[in-house]
């Protein structure tokens, strides 16, 4: 019986801190080819200058990105438009899904 | 006469001055001297900024070089307030804008 608790409990654990914290790739290429991709481009390679590249980007500041947009830290009439109605899964999936398509670098 | 020509040659000074400001293109060679400022962060694979929140600094080689001049700009502004990048782009002047951003959209050398 005692084993059966630890186990179960255990468990529980491993179920709850997996979905904290893994981004869902798929979910977020979905995301981006609905919503992001008409600028920004399938795989966050923009083609119109004024759009910003996004492929191969820091996921994290993707995110700080969106929930800047989201809140309205950031101002640009598109993207406020966009993020609002993004969740904070659909930032941490978009935000992954662009940092591991191939783009931008850092320069040395 | 001497009045009117005068005039002419003040205004054609004029527009050519405005018009060569206007279409002055960045020059990466000369941005290349100018990143003494970026590269502490930028340059710096996987840096994190420390204040007020805790994110990696972007990526911006590669980065479209009209973007990386609005970027700038708006931090000189203020229309983005990030307070380091705010700082440093107020000592920029619009040549070194054009100049860095010229730079880093060249494709990267790694």
């Amino acid at each position: 019986m005692k084993k059966f608790i630890i186990s179960v409990v255990t468990s529980a654990l491993i179920l709850i801190s997996g979905q904290g914290i893994a981004a869902d790739i798929e979910a977020g290429k979905k995301k981006a080819i609905e919503v992001c991709a008409a600028c920004h481009g399938p795989d966050g390679n923009s083609l119109a200058p004024a759009f910003p590249k996004l492929a191969g980007q820091h996921a994290t500041y993707i995110e700080n990105t969106l929930n800047g947009y989201k809140s309205g830290d950031r101002k640009n009439l598109i993207m406020n438009g966009l993020a609002a109605n993004l969740s904070k899964e659909d930032i941490q999936n978009l935000a992954l899904y662009f940092s591991r398509q191939s783009g931008l670098s850092t320069k040395k | 006469m001497r009045k009117s020509a005068i005039v002419k040659i003040f205004a054609w000074s004029a527009f050519l001055i405005i018009s060569s400001a206007a279409w002055a293109a960045g020059d990466p060679v000369a941005g290349e001297k100018k990143t003494t400022m970026c590269i502490g962060c930028h340059g710096i694979d996987g840096y994190r900024t420390a204040y007020p929140k805790v994110y990696n600094v972007p990526k911006l080689g590669g980065q479209h070089n009209e973007y990386l001049i609005n970027a700038l700009q708006a931090y000189k502004t203020g229309a983005r307030n990030h307070p380091s990048m705010k700082a440093i782009a107020a000592t920029l002047s619009v040549q070194d804008i054009e100049d860095l951003s010229a730079y880093y959209a060249t494709s990267s050398s790694k």
